[in-house]
């Protein structure tokens, strides 16, 4: 603003009641139009809705399907090496599910491809001993673990496709495990191990007194 | 200031434009949300989030008590600060929006298209910071309800069912990303913008140059000038 010259009778031609209005209604227009752009434009850059990224790694592990293994190891009768392929190529299924982060945001109806944990077991058969189940993070940093039975619930699998695309680097490429009734981070990201133990192996955050048992408590 | 103002006023006289207890509210504000607004950024930027000390992540608990310390102290001290009248009376200023400001808002709009326009005279607050003030305090608020709530699920995860805590979570969010715009604006015209950066000055002193006012808010600076007037006659 410089000094312009000012016209006085600028906006004094209307009745005051009509000021009134007339003024009223255009504030009003305004912040339903401004608040109409603001939330267009949040949905527009998808910084609401969605995932976010958790992390402890020093850095994302890279995955290289070239020297890629899934072990399944530990208190087992058979253990298992697999690679990629071999891990697709295992019976799939397809499992719906709202994705709860502790933090408090959510992702709703995400899908998973993958193998479900049952069958993964059913394959490598469980000794007596087998009690409780450690999923290992590439990056060497990251582990949570399940009891068995837990980890034998329906909808527990190791997912290798988030919405019918194979996992990005930062969701955990090439898979993740998936514990739809328990908040994400029981879920390790950047999953190159699973391992049978007969005692439960606290996980990165349970050392830090985090709850070991992440049950999501929902009303349906 | 350019340096043709600073040369025709070599001893600028100024005037009172904010009483403490407005400025004190100002700040009371300011700083918490400041701090929540960095802390909160942190949510975008993964390294920073990861940080921790035992299991307490450091931005996310740094968020909620100052959150929480924000909403337990708030309501109170802007009880304590509107009970001064010269707080009272600005905050009524803030809240008066009328023809002038939308015919001034629409002399902005205009001039910033390159148009030719002739701006009504302004009073202690313009259009924009009136309707800045309304959607920050807006915003704030709603950002303090939301908040609250997930603060108290930061704590507990047995009070809040997760689907309202995932409803709660994503308003915070909207309102958050609406509001930022409207913070970096405010402290681009505060910090850097040189025509309206004498507000700074305004808002930790209390005072402004006589000159800026007169150019700024004329209206409000005849007012200042009538009022001191009847107070000396």
């Amino acid at each position: 603003m410089t000094g312009e010259p000012r016209r006085p009778d600028e906006g004094e031609r209307a009745t005051p009641r009509a000021r009134r209005l007339l003024s009223r209604a255009r504030f009003l227009g305004l912040l339903a139009g401004g608040a109409a752009v603001g939330a267009l434009s949040t949905r527009v850059f998808g910084l609401v809705d969605g995932w976010r990224e958790n992390t402890v790694e020093e850095s994302r592990p890279v995955f290289d399907p070239g020297t890629y293994r899934l072990t399944v190891d530990g208190l087992v009768a058979r253990p298992l090496s697999l690679d990629y392929e071999a891990l697709r190529a295992l019976p799939a299924v397809r499992q719906v599910s709202d994705f709860h982060c502790v933090e408090g945001w959510m992702v709703p109806d995400v899908r998973w491809d993958g193998v479900l944990f049952q069958s993964l077991a059913e394959l490598v058969g469980p000794l007596p001993d087998a009690r409780y189940v450690t999923f290992h993070s590439l990056g060497g940093v990251y582990r949570d673990s399940l009891s068995l039975t837990q980890a034998r619930l329906p909808g527990v699998l190791i997912a290798y496709d988030l919405d019918g695309a194979p996992l990005s680097r930062v969701r955990g490429a090439p898979a993740r495990l998936v514990m739809p009734r328990m908040f994400g981070y029981k879920g390790p990201k950047w999953l190159t191990r699973v391992e049978f133990r007969d005692r439960q192996d606290l996980g990165y955050w349970q050392q830090r007194g985090w709850r070991v048992d992440a049950w999501i408590r929902s009303s349906d | 200031m350019d340096p043709l103002e600073r040369l025709s006023s070599p001893a600028p006289e100024f005037l009172d434009r904010l009483a403490a207890s407005t400025r004190a509210l100002h700040w009371l504000v300011a700083l918490p949300v400041l701090l929540l607004l960095l802390t909160g950024l942190t949510n975008f930027w993964p390294e920073l989030k990861a940080l921790h000390v035992g299991g307490a992540r450091v931005f996310a608990w740094l968020h909620v008590l100052i959150g929480l310390g924000f909403a337990v102290a708030l309501v109170p001290s802007v009880i304590a600060i509107l009970m001064r009248r010269a707080a009272r009376r600005d905050a009524r200023e803030l809240l008066a929006f009328g023809l002038d400001d939308y015919l001034w808002l629409q002399h902005r709009v205009l001039r910033a298209a390159g148009l030719r326009s002739v701006g009504p005279r302004v009073g202690k607050f313009n259009a924009g910071q009136k309707l800045n003030a309304v959607l920050s305090a807006a915003a704030t608020a709603a950002l303090m309800g939301t908040g609250v709530v997930l603060g108290v699920n930061y704590w507990s995860k047995d009070v809040f069912d997760v689907d309202l805590v995932g409803a709660v979570f994503r308003w915070h969010t909207v309102l958050s990303v609406l509001l930022l715009p409207l913070i970096a604006g405010h402290l681009y015209m505060a910090l850097l913008n040189p025509g309206t950066r004498e507000s700074l000055r305004g808002v930790t002193t209390g005072r402004v140059r006589r000159s800026w006012a007169e150019r700024h808010h004329g209206a409000w600076a005849d007012r200042v000038r009538e009022e001191r007037r009847a107070g000396e006659g």
